[in-house]
């Protein structure tokens, strides 16, 4: 589906809460049927990480000992440009993509690692400029859906309703089903729908949406991989600057260390089960507005549970990208992405590659 | 942000026997058909979630450059925010929209009250007048003591508002019989292209205008807006750049270029100072800002030393000892300050100002009230001595800012 494109109230419906509630079979095994897709992982390590038994570490889940597991899968019909792929091709991929990250044979129980049917899930999706395609968001609630939640615990959300909308998503605030609203569809409840207390993580001091504070036990930051003029990258982390009423506050520097402060609050470090990241037709320059002539058919999902490595191989993905673009590196454009190694140091993860494994399904993550 | 003009303002205000508006008597004054408030008054989220938004208040911005890449480049506050397409500025009330850089609170007042002009505070202008005070969200600096900070620091859909367009404005401001508009309680740099369009409609109407403003802004900006303004308040909120840097996300350096050209256009000034215990309370500290003011304002401008109360990211120090405002004073007048205040410590003999001549009091106040009988014509009644200040309506509107001074030559060696 195009960025832009609105999605049906029916679309939505059966996309997430139909799919959520009963399930969808299968549609056909990724690449021609192959009910194993080779990997390919560029750190040391297993290529395929065995599951541990009795491992329930949030950070890289079956990834050898130390590292943090990044799962890259990629496909054709993922890049496709104008009505993109359905809702249902994408969670086809994503459910390949989860048990490869949590190394279980079933989807269900790769997504029952993360999510309980007690949970309350905010799929937060970037809606500014250049947004998450609701495909994404959709496939997500379809795939928590499987693992036993349901549906009316589920809610797709940003920072405004409107945003949400002209993304292509359906607002939805009551009924069955999934539901998709801003933080600001919240504000009869005061501060504009934010917290009515001041937060404060490291540098930053912040009001924290309601939906994140009062609404979520979980998180999924279902971001989309692209530049920014400022920060260098916008993806897993830099998404919760969606969650703080302040985010103009906390550009300077790179957005150094603030986007690490923000994600260190206990309200996201605590709740944030997963990153799903759209990187169908990433955006290598100009962002975070829409740069139809910066973006390319990458074909991607990124998926991990560690925000900071993800982050970290989302960068190598477009740094590799602007190379070959002749396009200058960050740092010679003076927005190197700094607030990768204050996540790393505030625990959030891991910034380094060597300490990150890179599981590839379908053609390789670093072949751009 | 001011740090002076509290907001929160209508209890104290009612108690003072002053008008604030009610929401209500707020749209029916401003004839604002078109609500601008933010999202939130409609119920649950459902209702919320499909009920279309009503537009923010979006102007064209005055001050900005335009970059490759549909990027802007904001002219002004020092900051000098480059902002990408869809992104906003740092005071979150400026956004870009296709290269073209909006005001997002052109009119969308969050707040208006009826102020006493001391409440400013502004002392040494038109004593004991009424200023209709008003304010949108946003503000160029981030304050960890900020009063207000419910309104500064969100963005304009997070706060409820209303649209008043300049004309609405200062008809309230006749019909209320208040000769001055006070842009305050937030940072008026922020919205200054309302700033402007009102201030120049005011002028018409014969109602004057005042900015309460923490100064971070840039020349071209602060000049064109003093075309039409009647009087400045800056909040000097300390005088290293350490403290700017750390507390305020700031610097100091441009402000203290502000109060000088401030200076140079001619307009009244006054400044005030928040001390804050242990950050910026020093003698030391206190006495370089007062001899720099000296040599750079003139021992003329009036300074008002304010009373920190523990609030927002700031809620470890304790309020301000009242015998560090009198060290404050002291040391500033011994510095040749002429006319030094102390605020927020209702009752305090130094709210009152006195002759520098002979002593004699010459305006009393004791909180919002005022008796300047000790004073005529802008003079000491006892000994003549001429008192800085705009004392009349008719001297405030008869004001014109000076055009930019040339450059001083070298000094011969």
């Amino acid at each position: 589906m195009s960025p832009g494109a609105a999605i049906t109230r029916r679309g939505f419906l059966a996309g997430a809460a139909a799919i959520a509630a009963a399930g969808l079979p299968r549609s056909e095994p990724l690449r021609g049927g192959s009910p194993e897709p080779p990997r390919q992982g560029i750190a040391q390590g297993p290529e395929n990480g065995a599951r541990a038994a009795g491992q329930e570490t949030r950070r890289a889940m079956s990834a050898p000992p130390g590292k943090s597991r990044v799962v890259v899968i990629r496909h054709e019909s993922l890049a496709a440009e104008g009505q993109g792929p359905t809702p249902e091709r994408v969670r086809d991929l994503l459910d390949e993509a989860a048990r490869a990250l949590a190394g279980d044979a079933k989807a269900a129980d790769a997504w029952a690692r993360w999510l309980k049917p007690s949970d309350r899930l905010g799929i937060k999706v970037n809606c500014l400029g250049y947004p998450t395609r609701p495909a994404v968001g959709l496939a997500i609630a379809a795939a928590a859906g499987a693992a036993g939640l349901a549906p009316e615990r589920m809610i797709i959300w940003d920072r405004t309703t409107d945003e949400l909308r002209r993304a292509g998503y359906e607002p939805r605030g009551s009924g069955s089903g999934v539901r998709c609203f801003g933080t600001d569809a919240l504000a009869q409840r005061g501060s504009g729908g934010y917290g009515p207390e001041i937060l404060t993580s490291g540098a930053i001091g912040s009001l924290y949406s309601r939906i994140v504070a009062d609404e979520a036990t979980a998180l999924v930051s279902a971001c989309i991989l692209k530049d920014h003029n400022l920060a260098g990258l916008t993806c897993a982390m830099k998404n919760f600057y969606g969650a703080i009423h302040n985010p103009n506050k906390y550009h300077d520097n790179g957005c150094d260390p603030f986007v690490a402060d923000a994600c260190a609050h206990p309200l996201i470090r605590d709740r944030l089960r997963l990153v799903v990241c759209d990187a169908l037709r990433p955006q290598y320059h100009g962002g975070p507005a829409h740069r139809s002539q910066w973006q390319w058919p990458y074909g991607g999902l990124i998926v991990s549970t560690d925000p900071v490595a993800l982050d970290r191989v989302a960068l190598e993905i477009l740094a590799r990208k602007r190379a070959a673009a002749g396009a200058k590196p960050l740092e010679a454009e003076n927005r190197p992405v700094r607030y990768l190694a204050s996540a790393q140091s505030r625990g959030l993860g891991t910034a380094d590659l060597a300490g990150i494994e890179v599981l590839s399904i379908g053609k390789p993550w670093n072949e751009i | 942000m001011s740090d002076s003009d509290n907001s929160e303002p209508e209890p104290a205000a009612e108690a003072a026997g002053y008008f604030c508006f009610s929401r209500r008597a707020f749209l029916r004054a401003a004839g604002a058909g078109a609500c601008a408030a933010c999202a939130g008054r409609l119920g649950d989220a459902a209702a919320q979630a499909e009920a279309p938004r009503p537009q923010t208040a979006v102007h064209d911005a005055m001050w900005y450059e335009r970059l490759p890449d549909k990027a802007v480049r904001c002219q002004l506050c020092p900051r000098e925010c480059i902002v990408a397409d869809v992104e906003r500025g740092y005071c979150g009330v400026r956004e870009n929209r296709g290269g073209d850089y909006k005001t997002l609170v052109y009119g969308a007042l969050c707040t208006l009250n009826i102020d006493p002009i001391e409440k400013k505070p502004l002392f040494h202008y038109v004593p004991g007048t009424t200023a209709l005070s008003v304010a949108t969200a946003g503000c160029n600096m981030e304050c960890k003591f900020c009063q207000n900070w419910n309104v500064s620091q969100y963005r304009p859909e997070q706060v409820e508002s209303n649209l008043v367009p300049p004309e609405n404005l200062v008809r309230i401001a006749v019909t209320r019989k208040c000769p001055t508009i006070a842009y305050t309680y937030t940072e008026p740099v922020v919205f200054a292209e309302y700033v402007h369009d009102t201030a120049a409609e005011g002028r018409k109407q014969n109602v004057g205008s005042v900015m309460i403003s923490n100064g971070y802004i840039r020349e071209p900006a602060l000049r064109d807006l003093c075309r039409h303004l009647t009087a400045v308040k800056v909040d000097l909120k300390a005088f290293t750049e350490k403290f700017y840097a750390e507390q305020c996300a700031g610097k100091l350096a441009p402000v203290l270029a502000t109060l000088e050209v401030l200076k140079d256009i001619g307009i009244h000034t006054e400044i005030v100072v928040l001390i804050i215990p242990t950050l910026n309370d020093s003698a030391e500290e206190i006495t370089s800002m007062a001899k720099w003011l000296v040599s750079h304002v003139g021992p003329d401008v009036p300074v008002h030393f304010s009373r920190f109360h523990p609030i927002y990211r700031m809620k470890n120090l304790p309020p301000t000892p009242v015998e560090t405002l009198d060290r404050a004073r002291k040391v500033s007048m011994d510095a040749g300050l002429r006319y030094v205040y102390v605020g927020n410590v209702p009752f305090h003999a130094g709210e009152s100002t006195y002759c520098p001549s002979c002593g004699k009091v010459l305006i009393k106040r004791v909180g919002y009230n005022v008796d300047a009988s000790g004073l005529r014509a802008g003079a000491c009644r006892g000994c003549g001595q001429k008192i800085p200040g705009v004392w009349s309506q008719e001297d405030a509107l008869a004001f014109k800012s000076r055009e930019k001074s040339e450059p001083k030559p070298p000094a011969a060696p």
